[in-house]
């Protein structure tokens, strides 16, 4: 690592470290311009996504969610303003109805006195930060948003367990024995990764819709779950198990199987891990297979839900905005937890 | 245990169970079949699924594009030859997708190719500097790198959404650009910027992926290497021409094919994006053989079946140069 | 019980023939030691004497059963692998454990043999770790368990010792000849290092391009070697081969006399010195003879010969092995 510092350091005066080179000031525009634009999207999303529909509706937007005041006057809840009255001075007011631009408002310290007539232009809205949490729960009361999150979790867990299964087993037979015809199942699977879905679409559907599993969940598992990626990168962490350690079990009496799950299976759990980790994100985030397969509302999963939410003509955003969080959840946390492990496999096995 | 090995763990703990259970059943079947038969049963269940979802689907591909109608069961469908062919290619100008027989399909064409070069383009060169950034020692570099490579795991509804929202007539771009004294711009409605939107998403979501692969092949190169050039009084432009460049070349020639392959396929975040739109300023090729097949009112599954080994023919030159490219890497 | 024999094998990967017809005879309870360059095939002769491959022409027989076509978990042996092969995600006991268990035995039966062999191999307080956690001579140990507590027929060592440095290596040699002496099972000793062989073995079976050179008891095998590859590979310095001017009885032509064994004496053979090393109670002299021959000579006492000059050295003719144009031992 000490030899990294010469490029990694600040240069300074005359790579003294002392002082600022201009890549030093290039380094840190970039970084900080690169956390501004890709943590601000997010963090914009969070923000709206706590605000009511009205404040959403403005513009210019506030930053941090707010919400009018209320306060409740003869069993009605009544909107607060701040009004300027005609000495100048100000008072906080509810408002009672509104004709035009015109409001009756009364002091909410004495709400039987005679109601003010107030000009809309000398008031304005009294607010505070205020979280709309009910764009969150009314989603999952109210919407089947439940249901595609059920949906969305049976599809991830389900693929992903049989996406290891599957996988790991022709890893194991495909690094660990000799056998005629090796090298042409070898040169089939890596045939099949010039074959993403997006080119077999129409007649994948074909076969889904004759194996009777059109509109299904099973319809979007299956075809997902003999991934080329999760083969190769299994065999290539297998191949480095000694085979000694499988001519010891052989001669320990254990059979072809047990050598799998008892000995080979234990010894590429971090290559698991990987492929584990990676099929769980990719699974929650299909998008193109299932919006083909699934055509009922009842099945749509978590992705196919918020799109055709936001594809409707009058888009809820406040809805929206909050699904999409909750839908990023699963996935961040798998990030906060697992970043190194994810960002270690992908620099290792290059896959996505 | 290092974290590696206790998600291992957690991961294959019900994997194990399974296999345990299935055990006696393996053994006579060993004692039946013997090793042989052990390596079939092995490689059955994988193969079996490649075989029903991805080598009958590849030759049926090839069957659909020669039949026409809109019915989706290949026996329902009349032999067409290559009518389907000729309906796509047959244009008095291919660079003018109106002179074409399907305007559409060459719209989508155009679009894609011109997407390909921008999105490839940017993304390699931002992700190459990002990564030199990321090379270089900095405080909390665990955070930066995290900085840059969040959106890669979000899914693109995610991405297609939150960018709707920023991009939306009222949203954050036009509070910015009315805070910097600039006229509001409506991003998804204006050709140029529903384009530019689509790239630059794109290039957004996928930009940390890229980077972490070409931080990887800078780590890699040899430090002794940087010492070196440091005795030899090398000044810094050099060391980076003559030596981070040309030893990161595997790296950046396995990123460059591995984004085109992917920026030819560009589907979900543009569609949730902009759905296409305005108009078709920003259909692309994948949006086309998913509305052509499944989407439109008259659907035609041999002119999306088509189009998509049209699109296949692409993918397959360019998986093979990444193939070869990767290997070359690798011997590296 | 223990005794194998092997019939005629050959075994070929491919165009390569690694192993050419051997024959050999291994009395029950006897330490046989194969040794051999490398690339000699003698791992491979054990992996075929242990069932992990199958000889392509011949029959392995133990205790007079063909068992050529049994898998190697029902031949009733026990190996111990070069780099030991422990299941590094097992503890030692469970690493002890797994064959007994996989051939269904009872758990007390187990446990009883587990703490028998770790009492025997002082191993005990190592148990419940991993082998990852075990040093290069703790793993050597458990390898060895592993293979005693299946209590079998005859152990197959593959290098054991390779991976040990030079005095753990002394002190493991002594262990397995005394584990040898005190199981009296049939032991399959495969090594490189002709001092293992010479020390461990009851007979040495040497091996070059998967062919048996010679089977003998060790001091045999050094005092009478059958031909010149057996005469150069035992023995530490090598033997000196000089031609002889005239074919002498038998055909011989050439003559091989030990370092050992040259002594300076008044008239003899006539040696340009080339170069010395001092070994403290001995001195190890490379020179040249007057035909040109390369010659070494192991002297006692401490000689300080100049480069250049010349001694005179000669041996007892009691000391001297004659071979033939083919190599073969004449005498």
């Amino acid at each position: 690592m000490r030899g990294a510092r010469f490029l990694t350091r600040r240069r300074g005066v005359a790579g003294s470290g002392r002082g600022w080179h201009w890549t030093d000031i290039a380094t840190w525009v970039w970084l900080v311009g690169g956390t501004v634009l890709m943590f601000g999207p997010a963090v914009w999303l969070v923000l709206s996504s706590f605000k009511t529909p009205a404040a959403l509706a403005e513009f210019p937007p506030t930053i941090l969610p707010y919400a009018q005041q209320t306060m409740e006057i003869d069993g009605r809840e009544r909107p607060l303003f701040t009004v300027t009255t005609p000495d100048g001075t100000t008072q906080t007011m509810a408002e009672l109805r509104r004709v035009g631009i015109v409001a009756q408002m009364v002091d909410p310290a004495a709400p039987e006195a005679e109601p003010l007539r107030v000009n809309i232009a000398e008031r304005e809205p009294l607010r505070e930060i205020a979280f709309a949490t009910s764009n969150y729960t009314e989603p999952f009361l109210r919407f089947d948003f439940w249901r595609f999150f059920r949906n969305s979790v049976f599809v991830t867990v389900v693929a992903t367990a049989l996406t290891l299964l599957t996988n790991s087993m022709a890893a194991f037979a495909l690094s660990k024995y000799d056998f005629r015809g090796r090298n042409a199942v070898m040169l089939l699977i890596i045939a099949t990764l010039m074959v993403p879905l997006s080119v077999i679409l129409v007649p994948l559907y074909s076969v889904v819709s004759a194996v009777g599993l059109l509109d299904t969940l099973w319809g979007v598992i299956l075809p997902t779950i003999a991934t080329p990626t999760g083969v190769f990168l299994l065999r290539q962490y297998m191949l480095t198990i000694p085979d000694e350690l499988l001519e010891a079990a052989r001669m320990d009496h254990a059979s072809e199987w047990q050598i799998y799950w008892r000995i080979v299976l234990p010894l590429a759990a971090p290559a698991l891990a990987v492929l584990a980790i990676f099929s769980v994100v990719w699974r929650w985030n299909d998008f193109l297979w299932p919006l083909v397969v699934l055509t009922s509302t009842r099945n749509y999963t978590l992705q196919i839900g918020l799109n055709s939410y936001a594809g409707e003509l009058n888009v809820q955003w406040h809805y929206i905005l909050a699904m999409t969080v909750a839908a990023i959840v699963p996935v961040v946390l798998v990030f906060v937890f697992l970043q190194r492990f994810i960002t270690s496999g992908i620099a290792s096995a290059g896959l996505k | 245990m290092s974290l590696g090995a206790r998600v291992g763990a957690a991961a294959t703990a019900p994997l194990r169970a399974l296999a345990a259970a299935l055990d006696p059943a393996m053994r006579g079947w060993q004692r039946l079949a013997g090793r042989g038969g052990m390596i079939g049963l092995f490689l059955l269940p994988n193969l079996a699924i490649f075989t029903i979802f991805v080598l009958v689907p590849i030759g049926l591909n090839v069957a659909y594009s020669m039949t026409g109608g809109a019915q989706v069961f290949l026996a329902d469908r009349p032999f067409v030859g290559g009518e389907q062919y000729a309906r796509l290619l047959e244009c008095e100008n291919h660079l003018r997708p109106r002179t074409c027989r399907d305007d559409t399909f060459w719209t989508a064409v155009w679009n894609t190719a011109r997407f390909v070069v921008l999105q490839v383009g940017l993304m390699t060169g931002a992700a190459l500097v990002t990564a030199l950034i990321l090379n270089r020692s900095l405080p909390a570099k665990g955070f930066w790198r995290a900085v840059f490579f969040f959106p890669v795991l979000l899914s693109p509804v995610v991405v297609g959404l939150i960018w709707r929202w920023i991009l939306q007539r009222q949203g954050l771009a036009n509070l910015v650009m009315v805070e910097g004294g600039l006229e509001p711009v409506n991003w998804l409605v204006d050709r140029f910027w529903a384009f530019a939107a689509a790239v630059g998403v794109s290039v957004w979501a996928h930009l940390g992926f890229y980077a972490l692969i070409l931080l990887a092949g800078l780590q890699a190169i040899p430090k002794d290497l940087y010492e070196a050039a440091e005795m030899d009084g090398t000044r810094p432009w050099r060391v980076f021409r003559r030596i981070t460049l040309p030893l990161l070349t595997p790296n950046l020639a396995v990123v460059v094919v591995l984004a085109l392959i992917r920026a030819v396929q560009i589907f979900d975040e543009a569609y949730v994006l902009t759905g296409g739109g305005p108009g078709t300023a920003t259909m692309f090729l994948t949006q086309y053989i998913y509305e052509t097949g499944f989407a439109s009112p008259v659907r035609n599954p041999g002119l999306a079946a088509a189009a998509s080994i049209l699109m296949a023919g692409v993918l397959v030159v360019l998986t093979l140069l990444r193939l070869s490219r990767q290997r070359r890497a690798a011997q590296r | 019980m223990g005794a194998i024999t092997l019939e005629a094998i050959s075994k070929s990967f491919g165009p390569v023939e690694v192993i050419r017809d051997v024959t050999l005879e291994i009395p029950e309870g006897e330490l046989c030691v194969v040794v051999g360059p490398s690339g000699s095939g003698k791992s491979t002769l054990l992996r075929l004497i242990a069932g992990l491959d199958r000889p392509t022409r011949g029959r392995v027989l133990i205790d007079g059963a063909d068992v050529t076509a049994r898998p190697a978990a029902d031949r009733g042996l026990a190996m111990v692998f070069q780099s030991y092969a422990l299941y590094p995600h097992m503890t030692v006991r469970q690493n002890l454990a797994f064959g007994l268990e996989n051939s269904r035995m009872a758990r007390a039966e187990i446990a009883r043999r587990i703490d028998e062999a770790a009492r025997m191999l002082e191993i005990d307080g190592l148990l419940e770790r991993r082998p990852g956690q075990l040093s290069g001579g703790q793993r050597q140990r458990v390898a060895i368990g592993r293979a005693i507590v299946r209590e079998p027929v005859a152990f197959l060592l593959d290098e054991p010792l390779s991976n040990l440095d030079a005095e753990l290596r002394g002190a493991m040699r002594a262990e397995i000849a005394a584990l040898h002496r005190r199981l009296g099972r049939t032991m399959i000793h495969v090594t490189h290092d002709q001092i293992e062989a010479m020390t461990l073995a009851d007979r040495i079976v040497v091996l070059r391009d998967g062919r048996v050179e010679q089977v003998d008891a060790p001091l045999d095998l050094f005092n009478r070697p059958a031909n010149r590859f057996v005469a150069g590979f035992i023995g530490a310095p090598s033997m000196n081969f000089l031609t002889l001017p005239v074919p002498g009885p038998g055909g011989a032509v050439t003559l091989g006399v030990r370092p050992q064994h040259l002594r300076l004496v008044e008239r003899g053979l006539t040696v340009r010195v080339e170069a010395a090393e001092n070994l403290g109670a001995e001195t190890l002299v490379h020179g040249t003879t007057v035909t040109g021959e390369r010659l070494t000579a192991l002297l006692p006492g401490q000689l300080r010969p100049r480069a250049g000059e010349r001694l005179v050295l000669g041996h007892d003719p009691a000391d001297e092995h004659r071979f033939d144009t083919d190599g073969r031992r004449v005498g």
